[in-house]
């Protein structure tokens, strides 16, 4: 039953599609080319630098050996008086919340925070939180943060931070009040320019400021916000009380230039509702996903349907599906009156369809599955989009009348309206003027974020005195007068109110580590009769005070203020029920449809918001910078992501075609702005349209994030959009070195090209197959019970063998070489299913937190150096136009038949009696066999000690060493390290049992990945166990390992992947 | 046949060298592994406490200070606190005392010397050795007798396997079957 024709064909890349040579050649090599380059001695000159230092460096070892106290062993520092709650070498949990306004649970030991994940009661995040937030811990402890508090007079306004004379917080508080009184006496404005606010206390705070200083005024801004949502929503509604989407009540999604699983809201608990229903053993109510995009976005690779649309012509398009639903199928659950319907007869979808060259079959499937669930179809449209999109989106969604079943009853409060850009473009005009007598940037870095066009940069040098709180050096601190380093998350008090109903608290779990004060506590000071009776706890006092006034009332219970107050803090969260403001009806003949803004011409540019930078304020984050980008790959930088037709036409290429890494740059010219970058060639992407994320190309984004990637918001136009049309393109005749990770540690082996597919690494279906599977098995189970009778043995046997038939397998005979051993205990294993993994790399950077696991910068990627113990792969199959994206988080596999093992020369690697694949540091010589042999490629060695070697030891200063764990041994150069399954989790599990006077169970452990995952794709635990779910997924019929048929037995089990697809629609695995 | 000063080096001076080499090494070996791993170190502590007194004479329970050895990973060093719940009336003019109590006042910890260490990479469980019987005084000796703390057994990687080998034979006063130590890897270093 060989018919491979039918089957898919996966491929890694472009090149490696093309059968590239070159791109061949550097996939056969374990470790890449230049690898050991920099280490040929011989090379050298007689009298190098390097031979010198080696030479005095192991005499200074020599000497210091013979001289020293060996036998000294230090000592132990106990507290002198020990907080009670503190048991040393246990951790300590605290809820609290990020700025986000999302719940969190920090992990503390001996005082010092070093884990962060979600907290588990929270009810919008429940228990999860992204990447961004997992890798917070860094931002604590960045050694590049601002110190102390900074007066400079006019000679140093342009000095390096190190050479920033200290100053009082209590000089500065004097001078500073001075000034604010002065300009408020005088009429002259203080304005504060802050993020949005999502904090009652804060928003209370600020509005207190402004009757102390009448001449204050707050501007807020957000650079990814929902701005045309927001407006088209009280266009429709005539309120701004935006309504939660339920995300797993839609059983049809339609998702426009919408990220939902990438970057657009709170992707945690998108992902976490989306996928829930994705749930394998519900195959029938596997919710269905279309995107219509023209940027190849996280949502779009994971859709069951994607077509490509380019954004000018998003508004047409849902018209024309309006006028197909409404007006040809006559289904509306709402009258539309005739002047509506005179406008929407205006699109036809067909002839949009044959005009843009949409995939004819797609759109029908979407159209006809739109008519068989309209009440539990959601459309969604991105925040990008024009507000005229937002509006016929509310129509469509209230035409399909799926609104009262995909909306929640939560809305999202909006303490505060942000401020447009032509509010800041008055603003700029007032500094300008000189009507500005004291700004402050309140956290925040407008010079940076504000389009260039409003001139915000030029107009801060009329301005008497700037005041910016910040953690580290940015854009707009930049001439500041005053510089006063803030709080961390971590180090802060606060609360936030995200939706009605739900309000969480923010409580410090560390002393600050610097100088710094919270920014809301400076501006309660300033506000203060007397500044010198400054505490650290006045802002947690003014918090205390309004929440009981406003909030203990709401509570209605019969304790003290006191214990309500504690119970609040120790949860994190308190909820309340609200009587449910019923959603107010939409009232079609006042919206007022207009037309399409946007019209197409020469290229389309789309600026995209990072996957892991935010708005480009965690730039100085390592750990950010090195995860890679979930679609292309790429690695500290962002660049231009084109088709790769477009890429052709430019004449422009990346990668093997030319050098190893190298990517050819274009000038990009949008507005009459030209920005030279490098370029990506991207399946997917809609042709002439280039997306760029934003966030990158810091000019003073501390000493990492400094120069990192090229900066897309001077694209920007005045009016902050994100789409622009009419752009043009140069190529620049420069080249650029660009690292994408996309072909490193590859599995594929030049003379295998169909690899992937032959060796059974992805293994897909479609749920409509899967659900006939599942009949026809039901069917054999049957007529194999009434064959074999008891034998239950060869029951077994036939019923496997009709699976693998059924299943579209080939069976296969294979013997180990290695007598079966025995596992009589506990044995270790996971499972990851498919079905839920959306690529959001939440594992990969709790992992990097949990192990310890180094930054190796830019340089060391490009040799494929970096040290994630999980990554990502992707999979494209399809034709380079309509990709279809398979992912597959790859870590060790734990093989019970561990190719490393048998190896390893000195027995570094060995293997435990519960099926762990330890490895042993103290004992690795760094021969690198075991990685050769490795056939999934997921051991990482140490080049270097990479603390050391990164940035001349940026991560070796002071307060980095509180940031390890303390369970986790942190290697040093010349060692390999991998997964260990968290087996330091384990051993507390096991120790946690033994006191107990148990033994440990499966269920006891929890990794850090597992627990990371926003959408419980990953489990871990006892398979000898047969009521674990890991051993029943196990045997599950979609369930298979990663090139199983090499017998080593590995102890990661995949889910296949089912897409809700027709069954003609390719990928059946049969 | 001639006999060179070739062969005389061979037969006699080599032979000789080497075994002089030989010796000098195995003496230095075995007489200087205690000192190497740390058995018999006993360096002056910053207050003169005398476990002999305390826990010997006294016979307080080791856990009174050492808190958390059934509970963690570490025993742990008590806190200048947990000393003052009996010295802030007990012995108060003796001059180690007063030591003992500027430290506790000025709110410094004591910078206790370490005697007993196992290098980082090995992760150590006290909770998990004490909760199953395993006495205090088979790695750290009788301290009852200790006036100065000192170093009895050696702490390396073989002193541990020997035990978790033949737990019987190192530990003749424990009754009842004794299970053995975990060998594998995972279980110590990490």
């Amino acid at each position: 039953m060989d018919n491979n024709a039918t089957k898919p064909r996966f491929w890694k890349s472009l090149n490696l599609l093309a059968n590239k040579p070159e791109s061949i050649e550097s996939t056969r090599h374990e470790f890449r080319k230049g690898v050991t380059d920099d280490f040929d001695l011989n090379a050298l000159p007689d009298k190098s630098r390097r031979k010198f230092l080696a030479v005095l460096g192991a005499s200074a070892a020599f000497a210091a050996t013979a001289c020293t106290d060996y036998p000294d062993k230090g000592e132990i520092i106990s507290y002198n008086k020990k907080p009670s709650g503190v048991i040393y070498g246990h951790a300590n949990y605290y809820a609290s919340s990020l700025n986000s306004g999302l719940g969190i649970l920090i992990k503390t030991r001996e005082g010092r925070p070093i884990k962060v994940d979600g907290n588990p009661q929270h009810p919008i995040n429940q228990g999860k939180v992204d990447a961004i937030a997992q890798a917070a811990m860094l931002d604590l402890y960045d050694p590049g943060r601002v110190r102390y508090p900074v007066k400079k007079s006019d000679s140093n306004l342009l000095l390096h931070k190190d050479d920033m004379p200290k100053t009082d917080w209590e000089r500065i508080d004097k001078d500073i009040t001075e000034k604010l009184k002065a300009a408020s006496q005088s009429g002259k404005e203080i304005a504060i320019v802050a993020h949005s606010v999502k904090s009652p206390s804060q928003e209370k705070l600020f509005n207190e400021f402004v009757l102390k200083y009448p001449t204050a005024k707050f501007y807020t801004y957000e650079v990814f916000g929902n701005q045309n949502k927001l407006n088209a929503w009280e266009k429709c509604y005539g309120n701004k009380n935006l309504s939660v989407i339920a995300w797993d009540k839609a059983d049809v999604i339609i998702a426009l230039e919408c990220d939902f699983l990438g970057t657009e809201g709170i992707t945690v608990e998108q992902i976490k509702k989306y996928t829930s229903r994705r749930d394998f053993d519900n195959a029938k109510s596997f919710n269905k996903l279309y995107t219509v995009e023209a940027n190849y976005s996280l949502t779009g690779a994971n859709s069951d349907y994607r077509l490509k649309l380019s954004p000018e012509y998003q508004y047409d398009f849902i018209m024309a599906l309006i006028n197909e639903i409404a007006v040809k199928k006559a289904q509306s659950a709402v009258n539309l009156d005739d002047s509506a319907m005179t406008k929407i007869r205006q699109y036809n979808l067909s002839d949009f369809a044959s005009k843009f060259g949409l995939h004819a079959d797609k759109l029908a499937t979407m159209v006809d599955d739109i008519l068989h669930h309209p009440t539990k179809t959601l459309v969604v449209c991105g925040n990008s989009l024009p507000e005229e999109c937002h509006i016929a989106v509310n129509l469509l969604n209230e035409v399909l009348g799926s609104v009262s079943n995909v909306y929640s009853d939560k809305y999202e409060v909006l303490h505060r309206p942000t401020n447009t850009m032509a509010d800041f473009a008055q603003l700029s005009a007032k500094m300008k003027s000189g009507n500005v007598g004291v700004l402050i940037h309140f956290d925040s870095n407008p010079a940076y974020h504000l389009p260039h066009e409003i001139g915000y940069t030029d107009a801060l040098k009329n301005v008497e005195t700037i005041v910016s709180m910040i953690h580290i050096e940015n854009e707009s601190s930049e001439g500041s007068h005053f510089i006063l380093p803030v709080n961390h998350e971590f180090e802060s008090w606060g609360d936030f109110m995200l939706r009605n109903g739900v309000l969480s608290t923010q409580q410090p779990v560390i002393a600050p580590i610097f100088d710094s004060r919270q920014k809301e506590a400076v501006l309660l000071n300033w506000m203060s009769e007397d500044y010198t009776k400054y505490n650290h706890d006045i802002y947690h006092q003014f918090m205390k005070a309004h929440w009981q006034e406003k909030v203990f009332p709401a509570a209605n219970t019969f304790s003290s203020f006191d214990e309500f107050w504690y119970s609040c803090l120790h949860d994190g969260i308190f909820t309340w029920d609200e009587l449910s403001i019923p959603r107010a009806i939409i009232n079609v003949a006042s919206i007022s449809l207009t037309q399409n803004t946007l019209s197409k011409s020469g290229f389309t540019v789309i600026l995209t918001k990072p996957h892991y930078l935010g708005d480009g304020q965690y730039a100085n984050n390592g750990w950010l910078q090195e995860v890679p980008h979930p679609i292309t790959k790429v690695v500290w930088d962002n660049c231009a992501m084109m088709s790769p037709a477009t890429a052709k036409k430019l004449d422009v290429a990346y990668g093997l075609d030319k050098l190893d890494k190298i990517s050819d740059m274009i000038d990009l010219t949008v507005n009459g702005k030209t920005l030279r970058l490098p370029i990506m060639p991207q399946p997917g992407i809609v042709d002439d349209v280039i997306a760029v994320d934003l966030g990158y190309g810091r000019t003073r984004g501390g000493e990492v994030g400094t120069g990192v990637g090229f900066d897309a918001y001077t694209l920007m136009n005045k009016s902050g959009n994100k789409i622009y049309t009419g752009a043009s393109v140069a190529k620049a005749g420069e080249s650029y070195e660009l690292i994408s990770s996309q072909e490193h540690h590859s599995l594929d082996e030049e003379f295998v090209k169909d690899f992937h597919y032959k060796r059974h690494i992805i293994q897909e279906y479609t749920v409509p197959f899967y659900v006939e599977f599942e009949n026809k098995l039901e069917e054999a189970k049957s007529r194999l019970k009434n064959e074999f009778g008891d034998d239950r043995e060869a029951y077994e046997k036939a019923l496997k063998t009709e699976k693998t038939h059924l299943l579209g397998h080939h069976e296969y005979q294979s013997h180990s070489v290695y007598p079966d051993k025995e596992y009589p205990g506990v044995k270790w294993a996971m499972a990851i299913d498919m079905n839920k993994c959306t690529a959001c790399n939440a594992c990969v950077t709790a992992c990097n937190v949990e192990n310890n696991i180094p930054i190796v910068g830019k340089e060391e990627c490009g040799k494929g150096r970096e040290m994630h113990w999980m990554r990502i792969d992707t999979y494209f199959s399809g034709t380079p136009e309509e990709p279809i994206t398979s992912v597959q988080p790859m870590l060790c596999q734990h093989c019970d038949n561990a190719p490393c093992e048998n190896v390893c020369p000195v027995v570094a690697t060995t293997h435990s009696p519960e099926g762990l694949n330890q490895m042993t540091y103290n004992r690795c010589v760094g021969t690198r066999y075991c990685a050769n042999n490795c056939p999934y490629k997921v051991r990482r060695y140490n080049f270097f000690d990479f603390r050391n070697d990164f940035k001349d030891g940026y991560y070796r200063m002071d307060t980095l060493e509180l940031l390890n764990n303390p369970e986790v041994t942190v290697r040093s150069r010349g060692v390999m390290e991998k997964c260990t399954f968290c087996t330091q989790r384990i051993e507390e599990a096991r120790s946690a049992a033994n006191i107990k006077g148990k033994k440990i169970q499966g269920s006891d452990v929890v990794t850090a990945c597992q627990e990371a995952c926003p959408s419980d794709a990953i489990m871990f635990g006892d398979m000898n166990d047969p009521n674990s779910k890991v051993s029943k997924l196990r045997n599950h019929s979609l369930g298979y390992h990663v090139l199983e048929t090499i017998m080593v037995k590995p102890n990661v089990t995949y889910i296949s992947r089912l897409r809700n697809t027709n069954m003609e629609d390719t990928h059946s695995g049969h | 046949m001639k006999k060179t000063v070739l062969d005389y080096a061979l037969k006699v001076k080599l032979p000789f060298t080497v075994f002089i080499i030989l010796t000098s090494f195995a003496i230095t070996y075995f007489v200087a592994k205690p000192e190497r791993d740390g058995v018999g170190y006993a360096p002056e502590q910053p207050v003169k406490f005398s476990h002999r007194l305390h826990a010997g004479d006294m016979a307080i329970d080791c856990q009174y200070c050492h808190t958390s050895v059934e509970k963690s990973r570490h025993a742990t060093i008590p806190s200048a606190d947990v000393c003052m719940n009996c010295h802030a009336v007990a012995k108060t003019d003796s001059p180690e005392i007063v030591k003992l109590t500027q430290y506790y006042k000025e709110g410094k910890p004591i910078p206790w010397k370490r005697i007993h260490r196992v290098p980082e990479y090995a992760y150590f469980n006290h909770a998990s050795h004490v909760v199953n019987g395993i006495d205090c005084a088979n790695c750290h000796g009788d301290v009852r007798e200790m006036d100065i703390i000192s170093q009895v057994h050696s702490f390396t990687m073989g002193s541990c396997l020997d035990c978790h080998r033949e737990p019987q034979k190192r530990m003749p006063q424990m009754t009842g079957k004794l299970n053995n130590g975990p060998e594998n890897c995972n279980a110590c270093h990490r």
